[in-house]
């Protein structure tokens, strides 16, 4: 996970050389079109030619770039099947001990990671962010893979329900319900859930300087992961992210303070997503 | 003490050769730094001195005219404003300079070599000046001609920049006829305070004042020794600082070295700059940086000396110096020195004051340190000592000299030589190290307060203690804190009133050891010591919601451990809640209450429904480092198993027969097993009581027995501290019958193994304590035959 967070920092530099190159262009358009009234035909067609091949240059690093994500992408996906195969080798093989729960301070660790090195969605211009990219919904049809990790409402031991983080382990398209895991080992539960009580996160973030529509906005009712906890809590979106690499700041519902919201709290695109029920508790 | 000056012509340092009354003082210094650039013409040596001060005798004794020509030199023309001309050069220069004396004084008409006007106009402004002043002007000129050859002579870089820094600025003095000021960065003296002279007679008074007052005296006189020596003493240049330290910064030592120049080693031979004395003007900084290097420089010096010494100095220096510098070391490294205060006074006040310590954060990672203590507290305004001194006072000694000698003197037997622990120590390589600091946190291994000892030493968290008082005057910033940590506390432990919290967090006699970050509280321990009963009680403990599962609660209580060592209380209790206990576990306490009931009954406070926990603490624990050494010590057995391996490296065939369907073999059958250094323990192979009563019965049966034999009543009940003062230094592990009789009733022994290791101890302590051929030995002789005839008789071992 260490490297391919790398690999993104490295990505994002020539990103801004093709920006800055496409600037040095439009300069010496208008420049040129000063004097392309006097021009000879023969520099026009210069000029042209030059244009074209720059373009096609642009494209083609643009197009290598994106190769390259996709490459990240399926080694991230690889990553994905393989700890899947250990976690259900686990499961099912009876002979091995037990192996030892982690230690909780670990997986906020690794839940940390995780929410850093989501990848940041770049669109073609002119292209809208896909679903499940920052705050953009997944279609009413998507089915969640194995392996993804979800928001569940799942009744809890004393009878109140409550949004974890989950992950899923099966969808049965014939009951069209959901198997999915407590993220947390402590607690080892499976659950199997109806569609309408899963929210898959997202797994791209949203740009916020070129799609901010694809970003929750300010005052938002939302269900974001509590800091340092793996339960969901409606909140209100208190500042959307300014930076690609910022996480929004949220107020989490809080009846211990005395105007029933929580100071700001910092959490990751990841876990922030669409609360559907709007009226309060 | 008030003056320095006349201390330093007291011959302390009494030198045979010394050329001058006044010189004897200086022996120490003027030949020290022998390795060093001893081109320095400015080295606080008699000589320089004395030639200085000659010189300006000889000039002042010239005629006006001649002091005129000699001034004209360093004085700008005045013929016509455009002449940009600063100092006039002689048109016949004197063939031998040295023997300007004897020459005519150059005509106050004889032109300038450069300009061509007058010597009259370069010196018109002297006209009406006194013979004083100019005698003034006339002394900066020959230390303005000094420095310009110590600019020449040094090669030291930093050392001639100051030089030739304070040439400029002496020429300019002149030009000017002003007084010469040391101006930019630099600050001007005293640079800190207290300064060393009233830190080292604290620290005389601090250790010594109890002393009978002929020893007083002598201590009192080794530390005006010490003094003297640090004033003459020549400071290592800020490469050679480097060089020795290994830090790559050394900017603050710069920065004291420069000051060091030019008002106190400089002004030594060039009197036109105000002087300083060393130990005046700087404080306990300056002497962390040159301590050790000074120790031992001025050891060797005394010990190349020694012939030369006074015969009753020489026993003074020889027998008592290095002790005295020794435990100095101690106050100045120390880390809650008292003797650094502002207002130090000698601990006898009590009463709790609004105290506030830092626990900076820990020293330089990976360095000889580790196995010491390396977080350290550190008493900020001198306000917490007042409170906790009586205590610490002289307990203090106790813990300290145990981690640092004992460390070394007790090596258990079979242990492995330090040189190959240092061995392989050298090749054991941080795996976080190469992969950049997330992947510290990755680690599933990693201990629980890691990241918060990371995050401490990157600044990013920090540890206060702090209280209200109200004798005092609250700092806003404490107070701040304090409602930050009723907040915390209030949110975090929704079952406590808020108000309850509040008198209990603003209570003076309560202290809370708070965790901030980005200036604002995220958790803390309230806490109350009662030093009379030798207990603390932990009142709260909380970490503010989202910043949990980090492991600052261990951390925070870690610190809080190390807080109550260094304030001599060895013991915390709590009432713990349901939701406390797994957190009170996780760090170190238990159910078990070993402080009798009547030292805390009515001390503590008492909660319904809540557990009362105790934990006892090690002092020899440097508890905020203890999982990084115990991962350390994994790392290094982990090598040194592999270096076994290595060397005996024998690969057998696997067992088969567990696949034929045997279920056990007897250990000492595995091949190679024994070849590894294991032995059989006779003790394993009978097989164990099952029944926890039957063991019981049988071995309160034994004990009973044990407890009647004729030989027993040495070993009836624990050794007293009164008849034998040493014992508990000597044995580690003490016991006798009546704790083996609590500790049955307790149900402590849950195995036989147990039982019979404590009576096997109760045998061993006695032959170590005492000689082979005494009274108590032949018992322990007898008993423990004895006793191992029951154990067989019992069925307990084997026969």
């Amino acid at each position: 996970m260490q490297t391919e967070n790398k690999s993104w920092s490295f990505f994002f530099v020539p990103q801004s050389n093709i920006l800055e190159d496409e600037r040095q262009r439009r300069f010496v358009l208008t420049d040129a079109s000063v004097s392309v009234s006097s021009a000879s035909p023969y520099y026009r067609t210069k000029l042209r030619g030059l244009y074209t091949t720059a373009k096609a240059d642009a494209e083609a690093e643009c197009s290598i770039l994106r190769h390259a994500l996709d490459k990240i992408a399926e080694i991230k996906s690889l990553l994905e099947e393989r700890r899947i195969a250990a976690k259900m080798a686990g499961v099912y093989s009876d002979g091995d001990p037990p192996r030892k729960t982690m230690r909780r301070g670990v997986l906020m660790t690794l839940l940390q990671q995780s929410a850093m090195t989501l990848p940041l969605w770049i669109g073609k211009p002119g292209e809208s962010p896909p679903p499940l990219c920052g705050a953009t919904p997944a279609s009413s049809d998507y089915v969640a893979k194995q392996g993804d990790k979800v928001a569940a409402r799942v009744k809890t031991t004393d009878g109140d329900e409550q949004w974890i983080l989950a992950e899923v382990v099966s969808y049965n398209h014939g009951t069209n319900k959901y198997e999915v895991d407590d993220i947390d080992e402590e607690g080892k539960e499976r659950h199997t859930l109806s569609r309408r009580r899963i929210i898959p996160l997202p797994q791209w973030k949203a740009n916020s300087e070129t799609d901010p529509e694809a970003l929750f906005s300010k005052d938002q009712l939302v269900l974001a992961l509590y800091p340092q906890t793996t339960c969901f809590y409606r909140a209100l979106i208190h500042t959307p992210p300014h930076r690609p690499q910022d996480d929004y700041s949220v107020l989490f519902e809080d009846t211990s303070y005395a105007d029933g919201y929580s100071p700001p709290l910092n959490v990751a695109q990841r876990y922030v997503v669409a609360c559907k029920e709007n009226k309060k508790k | 003490m008030s003056d320095p000056a006349s201390q330093a012509l007291q011959p302390r340092l009494p030198q045979t050769q010394s050329t001058g009354s006044a010189g004897s003082s200086t022996a120490v210094a003027a030949s020290t730094g022998s390795g060093q650039g001893h081109s320095d013409p400015a080295r606080p040596g008699l000589s320089q001195q004395q030639r200085a001060s000659q010189k300006k005798a000889q000039v002042r004794a010239f005629p006006r005219a001649k002091k005129l020509e000699k001034l004209g030199v360093f004085s700008a023309c005045k013929a016509i404003d455009t002449c940009k001309c600063n100092g006039w050069k002689n048109p016949n220069p004197p063939s031998a300079p040295r023997m300007d004396m004897q020459q005519q004084a150059a005509s106050l008409s004889e032109p300038c070599r450069s300009c061509g006007h007058a010597l009259a106009d370069h010196v018109s402004h002297l006209e009406n000046v006194s013979e004083d002043e100019i005698n003034r002007l006339l002394g900066m000129v020959v230390d303005v001609e000094n420095l310009f050859m110590s600019v020449h002579k040094e090669e030291d870089t930093d050392t001639k920049q100051v030089y030739f820094y304070l040439f400029k600025l002496l020429r300019k003095c002149i030009l000017q006829m002003s007084q010469p000021v040391v101006e930019g960065s630099l600050g001007s003296p005293p640079f800190e305070k207290p300064n060393i002279e009233q830190g080292v007679l604290n620290f005389v008074q601090y250790k010594f004042s109890h002393l009978a007052p002929k020893e007083r005296q002598t201590m009192f006189e080794l530390s005006k020794m010490f003094l003297l020596c640090l004033n003459y003493w020549k400071l290592e240049t800020p490469s050679q600082y480097r060089q020795r330290t290994q830090k790559d910064d050394g900017t603050a030592y710069k920065v004291d070295y420069t000051r060091w120049l030019c008002y106190c080693h400089v002004p030594q031979s060039n009197d036109s700059l105000p002087r300083y004395e060393t130990t005046q003007v700087f404080g306990r900084s300056l002497l962390k940086s040159i301590f050790t290097v000074t120790r031992r420089q001025l050891l060797e010096k005394f010990r190349v000396e020694k012939d030369k010494l006074l015969p009753e100095k020489r026993t003074l220096i020889l027998t008592h110096f290095p002790k005295f510098l020794s435990m100095l070391e101690e106050e100045i490294y120390g880390e809650n020195s008292p003797i650094w205060e502002a207002d130090f006074t000698m601990p006898a006040s009590d009463g709790t004051q609004l105290g506030q310590t830092v626990v900076s954060p820990a020293a330089v990672p990976g360095s000889p340190a580790l196995m010491k203590g390396m977080s350290s507290i550190s008493t900020l305004g001198g306000m917490d000592t007042a409170g906790s001194e009586p205590i610490t006072g002289e307990k203090r000694k106790l813990p300290e000299a145990l981690t640092l000698e004992d460390a070394k003197r007790i090596r258990v037997m079979g242990d492995i030589p330090m040189e190959l622990v240092n061995e392989v120590m050298m090749t054991i390589t941080d795996p976080a190290a190469m992969l950049g600091p997330e992947t510290n946190l990755l680690t599933p291994n990693a201990a629980r307060d890691e990241t918060a000892r990371l995050e401490e030493r990157r600044g990013i968290i920090e540890f206060h203690v702090i209280g209200n008082s109200l004798s005092q005057k609250s700092n806003k910033k404490i107070l701040m804190w304090l409602v930050g940590l009723q907040n915390v506390f209030s949110h975090q432990l929704p079952r406590m009133p808020k108000e309850y919290i509040t008198r209990l967090v603003f209570d003076p006699k309560h202290k809370t050891l708070a965790l901030i970050k980005d200036g604002r509280v995220i958790g803390g321990i309230c806490f109350r010591m009662f030093p009379t009963q030798g207990f603390t009680e932990i009142v709260f403990c909380a970490v503010t919601s989202n910043e949990q599962v980090k492991g600052y609660g261990t951390h925070l209580m870690n610190h809080l451990k190390e807080y109550h060592i260094k304030h001599g209380i060895l013991y915390f209790l709590t009432y713990a809640d349901e939701y406390a206990i797994g957190y009170f576990k996780k760090q170190g306490f238990s159910k078990d209450i070993k402080v009798p009931k009547s030292r805390y009954l009515g001390y503590i406070k008492d909660y319904e429904g809540a557990t009362l926990m105790e934990c006892e603490l090690n002092p020899r624990i440097p508890y905020t480092e203890l999982s990084h050494i115990i991962k350390r010590q994994k790392e290094i057995i982990k090598k040194l198993i592999e270096r076994k391996q290595s060397q005996i490296r024998k690969v057998y065939p696997g067992l088969t027969c567990f696949k034929e369907g045997v279920r056990q073999i007897p250990v000492e059958s595995i091949p190679g097993i024994r070849e590894t250094g294991w032995k059989p323990s006779n003790k394993e192979k009978c097989k164990e009581v099952k029944d926890p009563d039957v063991l019981y019965n049988m071995l309160k049966n034994l004990l009973a027995q044990i407890k009647t034999h004729p030989d027993a009543w040495p070993f009836m009940e624990p050794v007293k501290k009164s008849e034998a003062p040493d014992y508990y230094e000597i044995i580690r592990f003490p016991i006798d019958l009546k704790t083996m009789t609590e500790r049955l009733k307790n149900r402590y022994y849950v195995t036989k193994k147990l039982f019979i290791a404590d009576l096997q101890r109760i045998i061993t302590n006695c032959r170590e304590y005492n000689p082979p051929d005494s009274e108590y030995c032949k018992c322990a002789n007898t008993l423990e035959k004895f006793f191992y005839f029951k154990l067989k008789d019992g069925g307990l071992i084997d026969k």
